[in-house]
């Protein structure tokens, strides 16, 4: 018998218990709300600061409130083409780092091969190597190929590299415990390996990939030390704002940190809208 | 600016770089020997201007007008060489740790010009190992404005290789709201009422050239039992938690928002904090002076970077970099010009900037700060014993 | 059913191909040329030569070693913290977001888009001595009158699982969002509560992405440096503070790749354990 049938046959409920069972209910939601009231807490402090005029170049201190910093946003010099070649970079690498990686989890999922515990080793390896010697070794590579010249395509090597690990155990996660049944299904039922993949498994692993996606984006927009050593003099979004820092990181900094999260809300925002309407006009 | 170029060409430009210069270095490394000389640059500097000027600095270290560099687009008018202004340098370790790579296999950099400072071991270790080209001192009469007391730092006595860009100096910061004036070093380390609620500065030579002052010793000629001394001092202050932390220069937003009483600083970015409740002094038994220098890495276009350093060792040109001028809305850099001659022409352009003692400060200032033993800093153990202490 | 079914036994290699070679070249590469500078004498004055210095090793764990330790233990307990934390977020999105899913988890990646240095600065705003939260800490006495937050190894260890919890919220989240609802219904009625479902049906479900986000949050945080140098005090310090310092300031380039490379084995032998704990299954990905 479960715990809701009960509930219904009971004839008048106690406000009390109406009131605790309402809240054991909901207190997964209040829960998760906080936690993203605490994930999103610094987040509001550099919003709020965006809007800051600060007196010196430091802005640390509230100083009153200004539309500036959002009208003249790339009033900086160096933080449009930091930002540009950041987002360029973060969606590369992170469409190629997913792609690749979703293969190789694949692989290391379905197929039992010789050398899958050493791959296994390999995907393990670059999350653990601390990042200045990544960085530095990637470094000592491209000089010892002497057609390497130092820009957007070493930063991109780099991120691509150092993301495909996450990828894989990110897909992984959704491989293991995959229900290989719908496949076998899909195949008695005529359909070929191409077809079964990609109109039965994909959009069952969807939900991985793109998290893996919104994983690699993440951590490729704010690396720092790989990508310092090897960028050559362009300069990324974080190498600008570490760079800045120094004297003082501009209140623009925070708007364009703003901006971004506010675009990727809102374009996310768009598309469940839109597959609400599609569904509800299908229905 | 760089904006303009496209990617290609920027791609081009920094593969010809020092065109000539670069090529013959790129085959020496392919065939595996380090140390290669450059050819080129080096002894027949050639009196012909590049089309473009590589010069890596700092962040915010140069005057600007929204997007652009004002005296950079006057240098390009008067020279007709673009430069191709990148702020990619952060910090002198890692900078130094990216370009050694390739300076290590006689590769160009890439850069014509970069910017470091010499409190620390990199400037010096640029010089010693043969990575930095001679200046072609005919290329830059202007040398003759520099100011006396930088013309012969220990690292560079004829200054062959560097010339000043801008200055700064090391005191102590506090805040009134929180403590009395913190004047000294001894009040810094050793106030029990300051417990936890100071920083120092991660810096060797910053850190110890204020506490050898305040122990009576010369920070210019460090021995054993002088570093010992100062070493000992610092240490006993992490050990009782006096210290709270070892900073860059992230002590400033906390200094700004009433986190520390008082904290090891540097003079630029007091002003910058715009918190009326902190002020800056050198300490009461002398304060540290760093000095970020230009210099021109192995396979830099020598003559076109001499060219430009004499422009920026004209009077009329560093007062404007350094001031800026509010009519034109330029804003300066405000740190301490090297340039004999700048204050009279800051004057005409912003005249609180001018009499502002932290960015021109009076002789008697300028007395109480002293450089850091150049030896000192580039002696293994003792290096390995700070970054043991500041990396517990 | 054509190619790939001929060729069953070649399908693997050729799905790994592309990836690997990747990794092959960016990343096995540079680490040989790291093995052969961790063998090697020298200072940046002289220049360094190969010695077969194993000494590197033997000195690096013997000055370092509490380092070395302080950062599994600081890695432990983040993620520790950023699972049980992490999970409850996982499940809800999983299973209540409904068509918000996508959007919610856009929510958990989004503090990544403002650059590292500015959160952890807003969060030495928010957590500052004279703050809210602190005062408040003081008010109910969970903090001494005197305590503080910021830079002690309690905010270097919340920076680290702070910055981490996405790496353990997604994992989760994919492996959560497989499990039919209909499982769940089902064992609800079977067994007597729903803290007994979760556990005997659930949690084993989502073990993958338990081991998945584990994997992803400790191995990385066990080399973080930026979170001790920014919110720590000197006694923080973990081991990537000193390979860094190693490196860049003391230009030790054969010392910081010796201790890479035991940081690296050090994590592996941990990995190791934990997949004996939790049955090597969930780390290689069949029943085999």
């Amino acid at each position: 018998m479960s715990a809701v049938a009960v509930d219904q046959q009971a004839p008048r409920r106690n406000p009390l218990v109406a009131a605790l069972a309402f809240a054991k209910r909901h207190v997964l939601t209040v829960y998760s709300l906080l936690f993203f009231a605490y994930l999103l807490l610094p987040i509001g402090v550099v919003v709020v600061f965006s809007f800051n005029h600060p007196s010196g170049k430091f802005n640390y201190v509230w100083q009153g409130f200004t539309w500036n910093n959002w009208i003249h946003w790339d009033g900086v010099p160096g933080i449009r083409s930091a930002i540009v070649l950041s987002l360029e970079v973060a969606l590369i690498a992170s469409v190629v780092a997913t792609a690749l990686g979703t293969l190789i989890a694949l692989a290391l999922v379905r197929y039992s091969f010789r050398t899958r515990a050493a791959t296994n080793i390999l995907i393990f390896l670059p999350l653990s190597t601390p990042e200045i010697v990544l960085g530095a070794s990637l470094l000592t590579l491209f000089l010892n190929l002497s057609f390497v010249t130092f820009g957007l395509w070493t930063i991109l090597i780099a991120h691509i590299m150092f993301c495909i690990s996450f990828a894989v155990v990110t897909v992984k996660a959704r491989l293991v415990g995959f229900d290989r049944h719908l496949e076998e299904a899909a195949m008695d039922l005529g359909a070929n390996e191409w077809t079964t993949f990609h109109k039965v498994t994909l959009p069952l692993i969807a939900p991985a990939i793109l998290a893996a996606l919104l994983l690699c984006f993440a951590i490729s927009i704010d690396d720092f030390v790989v990508t310092y050593f090897n960028s050559g003099n362009r300069v990324t979004f974080p190498l600008f704002v570490w760079g800045a820092a120094r004297i003082g990181a501009p209140p623009q900094v925070n708007v364009i940190g703003t901006a971004i999260f506010v675009v990727a809300l809102t374009a996310m925002l768009v598309n469940v809208l839109l597959q609400a309407r599609r569904s509800k006009g299908a229905a | 600016m760089t904006d303009q170029l496209s990617r290609r060409q920027l791609l081009e430009r920094a593969a010809m770089g020092g065109a000539a210069i670069t090529f013959p270095g790129i085959l020496a490394a392919c065939g595996g020997s380090s140390g290669t000389k450059a050819a080129g640059g080096t002894t027949s500097v050639e009196h012909t201007l590049a089309k473009t000027l590589h010069f890596s600095n700092w962040t915010f270290y140069i005057d600007t007008k929204g997007q652009t560099n004002p005296t950079l687009d006057q240098f390009q008018k008067r020279s007709g060489v673009h430069v191709d202004y990148r702020e990619d340098i952060n910090d002198n370790a890692s900078f130094f740790g990216k370009i050694q790579g390739q300076l290590s296999r006689g590769q160009s950099t890439g850069r014509d010009i970069v910017v470091l400072t010499d409190n620390d071991r990199y400037l010096s270790l640029m010089i010693k190992k043969g990575w930095a080209e001679k200046l072609d001192k005919s290329a830059i009469p202007n040398m003759k404005n520099l100011v006396e007391v930088q013309q012969h730092p220990s690292f560079d006595p004829n200054r062959d290789y560097t010339l000043p860009w801008q200055s700064g100096m090391t005191g102590i910061a506090y805040n009134d709201t929180i403590t009395d004036p913190v004047l000294s070093v001894d009040e810094l380390l050793e106030n029990p009422k300051l417990k936890g609620k100071i920083t120092c500065l991660n810096s060797m030579g910053d850190a110890l050239t204020l506490v050898m002052l305040a122990n009576g010793d010369d920070p210019t000629k460090v021995t054993d039992k002088s570093f010992n001394a100062a070493f000992n001092r610092v240490k006993k202050a992490v050990d009782n938690k006096q210290i709270r932390q070892f900073t860059g220069n992230d002590y400033a937003p906390t200094l700004a928002k009433g986190d520390l009483a008082a904290a090891m600083s540097w003079s630029g970015d007091i002003a910058q904090i715009g918190n009326k409740h902190i002020h800056w002094n050198v300490p009461k038994d002398g304060g540290a002076l760093w000095t970020d220098n230009m210099l021109i890495p192995k396979g830099g276009d020598v003559y076109t970077a001499s060219v430009y350093m004499n422009y920026v060792y004209d009077p009329k040109v560093q007062a404007l970099m350094e001031a800026g001028d509010p009519k034109r809305k330029i804003t300066g850099i405000y740190y301490i010009p090297p340039v004999q001659g700048a204050k009279e022409e800051a004057l005409k352009l912003d005249p609180t900037v001018a009499k502002n003692q932290l960015i021109f400060p009076s002789e008697a200032m300028l007395n109480s700060v002293h450089l850091f033993d150049d030896k000192a800093l580039n002696n293994q153990k003792y290096l390995e014993q700070w970054q043991n202490l500041i990396s517990g | 059913m054509g190619f790939f079914h001929r060729h069953r036994g070649l399908t693997p290699y050729l799905l790994l191909a592309p990836g690997i070679l990747w990794l092959a070249v960016f990343f096995v590469v540079p680490l040989g040329f790291l093995a052969y500078q961790s063998l090697e004498t020298g200072n940046i004055d002289f220049g360094y030569a190969f010695n077969w210095a194993w000494g590197n090793y033997s000195t690096a764990i013997r000055q370092y070693r509490p380092q070395f330790i302080r950062s599994l233990e600081y890695a432990g307990i983040a993620t520790l913290l950023a699972l049980v934390f992490g999970y409850p977020v996982a499940y809800w999105i999983a299973f209540r977001g409904g068509r918000w899913k996508n959007l919610l988890l856009l929510g958990i990646v989004a503090p990544f888009f403002v650059t590292y240095l500015i959160r952890t600065l807003a969060w030495q705003s928010i957590l500052s001595d004279n703050g809210f939260v602190v005062r408040t800490l003081h008010q109910l006495h969970l903090l001494g009158s005197d305590g503080r937050l910021l830079n002690t190894s309690v905010a270097v260890v919340a920076g680290i699982t702070y910055n981490f919890l996405p790496f353990m919220v997604l994992p989760l989240y994919v492996s959560l969002e497989q499990i039919d609802g209909r499982m769940i219904e089902a064992a609800e009625d079977l067994y007597a509560s729903k803290l007994h479902a979760f556990l005997r049906v659930t949690l084993p479900l989502s073990l993958p992405g338990v081991v998945a986000g584990t994997l992803l949050t400790f191995i990385p945080a066990a080399g973080d440096f930026i979170n001790a140098q920014l919110l720590g005090s000197p006694n923080n310090h973990m081991i990537g503070n000193v390979i860094q310092s190693k490196f860049l300031e003391l230009t030790d380039y054969p010392a910081a790749a010796a201790m890479s490379f035991i940081l690296m084995a050090a994590i592996l032998v941990a990995v190791m354990v934990y997949a004996r704990l939790v049955g090597t299954e969930q780390l290689t990905g069949t029943a085999v």
